[in-house]
C-alpha cells in the first residue's frame, strides 16, 4: 500500500525572482464549504455555535474569530477557513449541530490553491488580470469576492491593506502562478495610480 | 460593454462577470399539464424565441457572484438595461407598461391569468 501523504499544488515550483510584490503559496488551510438557509433560524444558531461566530449575511464580507475565517460566497454558501488540522474539528462539530437541519457540510481542502500577494501595487498587479475596480472602497480588510481572474473563476480575500488571497481551483494552480509571476515582474510595474490613498 | 448589477447580492460589473442565459419566462408546458402536451407547444417551447428589435427580458446569472439566475430588461437597440429583477418575479410594471409587440401579449396573458388564480 502507498502511503497517502499531501501534497500542495505548487510544491516544487521555483522561487520568483526580481517581482514588484511578494507572491508565496499558503499551504495547510484546511476549508470547509458550507450550505444553508440564512432564513432558517436553527441553521444560524447552529453554525454559529460550531463556529463560535455569526455567519456573515452581508455580500462579499467576512467574519474571523481566532483562527477560523468564515468567507460569504453567496446568500446560502460560505467557505470556513482554518488551519488542516483544526479542518476536521470543525467538520465533525459543524456535523454534528447541523444533524436534522437542511444543510450542507463539505471539507474542500484539497480543492483550491492559495496564493498569497504582498506588498506595494498588489491591486494594480490583481487588476491586471480582472475587471473589478480593487481602489474602490468596497476592497478594505473584510472584503471578499468571487471574481473573474485571468479569465478563470478565482476567488479573491483581502486579508489586510496590500494583502491579498488568491483562491483558484487546483488545477488552475500552475497558469495562476505563471500569470501572477509575469504580470508581478518589476519592470511591468504599473504607475497609474501613484501613491493613491487607499480607500478608507 | 454591458454594465450588468445582480439584484440578489448586489454585484455590479461588466458583461464578462455574468453569464447571458437566453430569453427570460419561457414557460415548460409539461410542468403545468404533463398528459396534454402537443407538438407544437413542446416545438414552441424548445425552439421558437423573440427577437423583439427593442425592450427585451433576458435570464442572467451572477457567474463570478453569488451565482445565482436572475432576470433583466434590456433594450436590443441601445444596449441599455432598464430593469433587474429576481429569477421568480415579473418585471416592475412600468416596464411591463414599456413592453411592445410579443411581449406585451405575454405579459398581458401572464398578468390575466395570475388574477384569475
Amino acid at each position: 500500500m502507498s502511503e497517502l501523504s499531501y501534497q500542495s499544488p505548487l510544491a516544487g515550483v521555483a522561487e520568483p525572482q526580481g517581482l514588484s510584490i511578494s507572491i508565496r503559496e499558503i499551504t495547510e488551510r484546511g476549508m470547509i464549504d458550507l450550505r444553508g438557509l440564512t432564513s432558517d433560524p436553527a441553521f444560524m444558531a447552529a453554525a454559529k455555535g460550531a463556529l463560535g461566530v455569526d455567519l456573515p449575511t452581508r455580500p462579499r464580507t467576512s467574519a474571523s474569530w481566532g483562527d477560523v475565517r468564515v468567507l460569504w460566497l453567496s446568500t446560502d454558501q460560505w467557505l470556513i477557513l482554518s488551519s488542516r488540522a483544526k479542518a476536521h474539528e470543525l467538520l465533525a462539530s459543524l456535523r454534528a449541530a447541523l444533524q436534522g437541519i437542511h444543510s450542507l457540510v463539505v471539507d474542500v481542502s484539497d480543492m483550491r490553491a492559495v496564493i498569497r500577494l504582498e506588498g506595494d501595487g498588489c491591486r494594480e498587479v490583481i487588476m491586471k488580470g480582472t475587471s473589478l475596480d480593487l481602489l474602490d472602497k468596497e476592497y478594505v480588510q473584510g472584503c471578499c469576492r468571487r471574481m473573474r481572474y485571468a479569465e478563470i473563476a478565482a476567488l479573491l480575500d483581502v486579508v489586510e491593506d496590500n494583502v491579498f488571497d488568491i483562491y483558484v481551483f487546483r488545477s488552475y494552480a500552475h497558469y495562476t502562478w505563471n500569470f501572477l509571476c509575469a504580470t508581478a515582474k518589476a519592470p511591468a510595474k504599473l504607475k497609474l495610480f501613484g501613491k493613491q490613498d487607499v480607500p478608507a | 460593454m454591458l454594465v450588468v448589477k445582480c439584484p440578489v447580492c448586489g454585484a455590479e460589473g461588466d458583461e464578462t462577470d455574468f453569464h447571458a442565459g437566453g430569453q427570460a419566462h419561457v414557460r415548460r408546458p409539461a410542468t403545468t399539464d404533463p398528459a396534454h402536451v402537443t407538438d407544437e407547444e413542446q416545438s414552441n417551447y424548445l425552439f421558437i424565441r423573440i427577437n423583439p428589435k427593442g425592450l427585451h427580458f433576458e435570464r442572467w446569472r451572477c457567474d463570478r457572484g453569488c451565482g445565482k439566475w436572475f432576470h433583466a430588461a434590456r433594450d436590443t437597440v441601445t444596449m441599455e438595461f432598464k430593469a433587474f429583477y429576481g429569477i421568480t418575479e415579473l418585471p416592475p410594471a412600468d416596464v411591463i407598461a414599456q413592453a411592445k409587440g410579443q411581449w406585451a401579449e405575454y405579459f398581458a396573458n401572464r398578468l390575466t391569468s395570475e388574477n384569475k388564480a
